[in-house]
């Protein structure tokens, strides 16, 4: 017997360096001990660039590979390479504050990057079992690094409540996959459309895509799936709020666009309304309950459950153009978001980490540079012009306006108005306050070469928008155009 | 209805009759086991062991029976009484039920089922209920300690278990008991305890532990929990968990017979030794194997239970994870996979 | 067929009154039985459709290995199961109407329950018949081929569970005393004993 033929690895390249790479930073942290932690976590990152490079230079067109499980193409290009950025990020703003808190242990980036994997699968996920694996092997580490610091109650309790609500929301994932393979006879997302295209839409699959909504959903923490977000995000370490806040998010979205492009492009019309929805609901309640926020992680929960809502406001549109904004709007959150928390783990005392929103006040008399940078992701997070999240914004509305869902996009703007409210109040007591007691450290060296990075781009991303944007439109043009698959075995 | 009859109840009825007539044969095959291991433990401590009732105390195991029977059954006023009762029912139930795959000789089987292997195995694995739900619905502590040892070391071992029988499956190419057996015809040579044979120990070893035999008999170590998990069981259902676990030990060395050491063929397969009926040298090889039990019985001392985990996680586990590895590699290889 | 269809109907009744009792049972080491008992008849649903490799495997899987631990756990737990139901009848409504508005739409999915026949060749690898290969044959086939992505996406989710557990949990405890098998094993007698001739009436002077 000759060794069966080995199936076409190419398209899952970077997969493969991230499961065998994760694998050996494992081992390697295992037989270096307990001090390894920066070691590993260097290794991860260069695996991110390894794996990114890799990403980057798959073809330019659609590719399926392990017959027709998974896709490749620009969006998932796209995709990847800002998630495998986001977890980069995150593992060089967390090697610091690890080592401070004294929570040194080297499984955090093996987790980092075992998640980044589950993440990429996500984004080229096209089979509902292909789905599935990606986005458990995803969660349950993010369940672990929520409750990483395990000796604190807070960040046990996050991750207790994360994993129970993520638990829930894979059953409701799984039992719409179960009524869609049983209504379809297949799990593979293109032949779930040519199923559902052919005696018009069965109600069993209809169900069961209003289940698999609603997991995905909760993936992305949209309204009125979001109870978790706030307490995950308040109890769970700095850094890896961070983390939940960026990559994640960016990976559940892709994989909702690539079910609902993928697999019920028929079905436009059913899916829209309810994307519409949680859109809306997601933009408004981000917007009323940040309002109340004391703690600033609570408050960043409330705003990414909005930022969501602004971002799902492109899918909504159903259009090329609206995946695009997408595209944008995710790309420029994602830097956004690594700044305002370069500039939360910039508030420490000798004591530890404080959270609280007033004890920013008076910063720019301390740290002005630090105020001025605070202020100016503020703005950009509220959508003012000219910074980088005025066009993230401006781009999903456009897209919206020529869907006709005029609705839609005013109710987004005027949420966007009420967001502005609680991103300006801190503004105002960084710079009009009586100053609290000063904040101890200056920032790791690590950290401030990400907050100078990600504040330049947010603040010069209009002298140059055209690469972003041209990058986005290839990579939604590929989503949407019905181009014709490669297929690899 | 007739035809109904015709159909289904003459089979019904042999495979019953022949269910019985093991059944029975196994149960008197047992009460001599335990002769036989009371004798061999004796015999090492230069003792007697039982000699009073019948020639040489050969009828000991009968009278200890008919003790059994007649004396009352005690459940204690804390008990579950429902799961208390059940317990040794599931255990002798689950043990017996083993024997219905076990080929004793070419075609002399109850049910020649496909995935015999993975049957007997998941009988064993099963087998740990009996002792945990007797140890919690003692409601009392030491049958608790006992039941808690006995899952842990169960689960543990059925693992590198596992993977030793798959190491076999793959040289064999089949899950079907009497295929396996009959891939090792033509001699000694050909059985599998020489090309696995670090995998015959684990296994044998393996199998000590999944009965719960000393050295591995912590789940009912006298010395620091009376009886384990037996501790509050009287008359026929203490009697049942008895006989269940000498069951279960036979069958898995039955298994250990099957799987190693050529299940009924002879050792050569020259004139005289052909003339001995393949069943008798398939009981031969399981009475080979419960002698050198009854041997370990009653010379090895106990595991302490820190050791029994590691022995279990980290030396079985990975030497059979690598073996599992090396022979699928070598079959591959030399091309050699069975079709 | 008859005695397929008696056997079914005992194994299904089974199944479904034990899933019950694992909700109404009041003793949780009960409803982790029922639970097996469950999980049992269902191994025996698998044998009546054929497919004798899953049945086993569920049993050798499920009721051998994750019942136990489960078992385990719940004998372990001393947690008041009572108080916990105490709020039961309090969401009773809410409850009762989520599971009415599930049963509504099962009612409606299966009353317009229409599989289109040619989505049938859609399914990705169809079952060969039984009567060529044993199902164990059929599963191997496309486990290692078809679905390896799976399998190995599968492999690395059971890892990350491993390490979370690892992380979660494993403390290294201060002033235990751990046993080295290697440096006992290692260990040789001149390193610990030393023999001496004593002269008689002297003793030894240094020790």
């Amino acid at each position: 017997m000759e060794i069966a033929n080995l199936p076409d690895l190419g398209p899952i390249a970077s997969e493969l360096t991230l499961a065998i790479g994760g694998m050996a930073l494992l081992l390697l942290g295992a037989f270096r001990g307990d001090g390894a932690l920066r070691l590993v976590g260097y290794g991860a990152v260069l695996l991110f660039g390894l794996a990114a490079v890799l990403v980057i230079g798959q073809p330019n067109e659609t590719v399926l590979g392990f017959h027709g499980a998974i896709i490749m193409d620009p969006f998932a290009k796209f995709m990847k390479v800002l998630i495998l950025i986001g977890s980069a990020v995150a593992v060089i703003m967390s090697l610091n504050y690890l080592e401070q808190e004294k929570l040194d242990r080297f499984e955090y980036p093996v987790l980092i990057v075992f998640a980044t994997l589950g993440m990429l699968m996500m984004v080229s996920a096209n089979d509902l079992l292909a789905l599935y694996m990606g986005l458990e092997l995803q969660s349950l580490a993010l369940y672990v690094v929520a409750s990483f610091n395990r000796d604190s109650l807070r960040s046990t309790e996050s991750g207790l409540k994360y994993f129970v609500l993520g638990a829930l929301a894979s059953g409701m994932l799984l039992y719409g996959s179960s009524l869609v393979y049983g209504f379809s006879g297949t799990t593979n997302f293109p032949s779930i459309a040519e199923a559902a295209t052919g005696h018009g839409m069965p109600l069993g699959i209809l169900f069961g895509m209003v289940f698999i909504l609603a997991g995905l959903a909760f993936k992305v923490s949209a309204v009125p799936f979001h109870m978790w977000t706030p307490d995950v995000y308040e109890g769970a370490p700095t850094p890896v709020t961070a983390f939940f806040a960026a990559a994640p998010k960016i990976a559940a979205i892709a994989l909702f666009i690539r079910v609902m492009m993928g697999a019920f492009p028929e079905a436009v019309a059913q899916w829209q309304q309810v994307v519409v929805f949680i859109s809306i609901a997601s933009m408004v309640l981000g917007a009323f309950a940040a309002i109340g926020q004391r703690n600033i992680k609570r408050l960043m929960a409330y705003s990414s459950i909005g930022h969501m809502g602004f971002a799902l406001v492109g899918l909504a549109s159903g259009t090329a153009q609206g995946i695009q904004g997408v595209l944008i709007y995710l790309s420029i959150y994602l830097v956004m978001n690594a700044g305002v928390f370069c500039c939360i783990l910039a508030m420490r005392r000798a004591e530890g980490m404080v959270e609280n929103i007033d004890e920013l006040a008076g910063l720019s008399k301390e740290r002005p540079v630090l105020a001025f940078v605070f202020a100016m992701f503020m703005f950009s997070l509220a959508g003012i012009p000219p910074l980088a999240g005025f066009f993230a914004k401006f781009y999903v509305f456009v897209a919206a306006i020529d869907a006709d869902l005029y609705a839609l996009s005013v109710i987004g703007v005027l949420s966007s108005v009420v967001g502005a409210f609680y991103y300006l109040r801190i503004v105002k007591i960084m710079f009009f306050d009586e100053p609290a007691e000063p904040f101890e450290v200056p920032l790791a060296r690590e950290v401030s070469i990400v907050l100078t990075l990600s504040s330049l781009f947010t603040i010069f991303f209009f002298v140059h928008p055209s690469t972003l944007i041209s990058l986005a439109t290839t990579a939604a043009a590929s989503l949407s155009s019905g181009a014709v698959a490669v297929v690899g075995h | 209805m007739v035809d109904i009859l015709v159909t289904y109840g003459i089979p019904a009825a042999i495979i019953a009759a022949q269910s019985v007539f093991l059944l029975v044969c196994l149960l008197v095959f047992v009460a001599f086991i335990l002769y036989a291991d009371r004798k061999v433990w004796a015999a090492v401590g230069y003792r007697k062991g039982p000699n009073v009732v019948g020639p040489f105390g050969l009828l000991q195991s009968f009278a200890d029976l008919a003790k059994f029977m007649f004396k009352e059954l005690i459940i204690p006023a804390g008990a579950n009484k429902g799961v208390f009762l059940i317990a040794p029912l599931l255990s002798t139930t689950l043990a017996l039920s083993a024997w219905a795959v076990i080929p004793m000789a070419d075609g002399v089987v109850i049910s020649n089922v496909n995935v015999g292997i993975l049957f007997i195995f998941a009988i064993s694995s099963l087998e740990v209920y009996g002792i945990i739900m007797a140890g919690w619905a003692s409601n009392s502590k030491y049958p608790f300690l006992g039941a808690l040892r006995s899952a842990a070391q169960m689960v543990s071992y059925e693992v590198s278990m596992g993977f030793v029988i798959v190491c076999v499956l793959m040289t064999v190419g089949s899950l079907n008991l009497s295929d396996i057996v009959n891939s090792q015809a033509g001699g000694f040579w050909n059985w599998y305890f020489l090309p696995h044979f670090p995998m015959f120990v684990i296994f044998f070893i393996s199998t000590l532990a999944e009965s719960n035999r000393p050295p591995f008999d912590l789940p009912e170590a006298e010395a620091e929990l009376v009886a384990g998990y037996a501790v509050e069981y009287s008359s026929s259902p203490y009697m049942m968990m008895f006989m269940a676990e000498y069951v279960a030990i036979l069958s898995l060395c039955a298994l250990t017979t099957i799987l190693f050491l050529g299940g009924w063929h002879a050792p050569i397969d020259i004139a005289p030794l052909t003339w001995v009926p393949p069943f008798v040298w398939f009981w031969a090889k399981v009475i080979f194997l419960f002698f050198i039990f009854a041997v370990i019985k009653a010379i090895v001392p106990r595991y302490r239970y820190d050791q029994l985990m590691r022995l279990g996680w980290k030396v079985f586990l990975p030497i059979s994870l690598f073996w599992v590895v090396a022979t699928a590699s070598f079959l591959v290889f030399t091309g050699t996979v069975p079709q | 067929m008859v005695v397929a269809a008696i056997a079914f109907y005992i194994f299904a009744g089974i199944a479904v009154a034990a899933a019950f009792m694992v909700i109404a049972a009041r003793n949780p080491v009960h409803s982790v039985l029922y639970l097996i008992l469950t999980f049992f008849s269902a191994a025996g649903l698998f044998v009546l459709m054929g497919a004798e490799f899953l049945a086993m495997i569920l049993l050798i899987v499920y009721v051998g290995a994750v019942a136990v631990l489960f078992l385990f756990v719940v004998m372990m737990l001393d947690v008041n199961f009572a108080s916990l139901r105490e709020g039961f009848l309090q969401y009773l409504p809410i409850g009762a109407l989520v599971g009415f508005v599930l049963f509504l739409e099962m009612v409606m999915v299966i009353g317009t329950w229409v599989i289109a026949p040619e989505t049938a060749h859609l399914a990705q690898s169809p079952i060969p018949p039984l009567g060529d290969v044993t199902n164990a044959e059929a599963i191997g086939r496309v486990m290692y081929t078809q679905y390896i992505y799976f399998f190995q996406a599968a492999g690395m989710v059971l890892l990350v569970a491993m390490i979370g557990a690892i992380v979660l949990t494993l403390r290294h405890r201060e002033g235990v005393q751990r046993q080295s098998i290697t440096a006992q094993v290692g260990r040789r007698a001149e390193d610990a004993l030393e023999i001496r001739k004593v002269e008689p009436g002297q003793g030894i002077s240094e020790l």
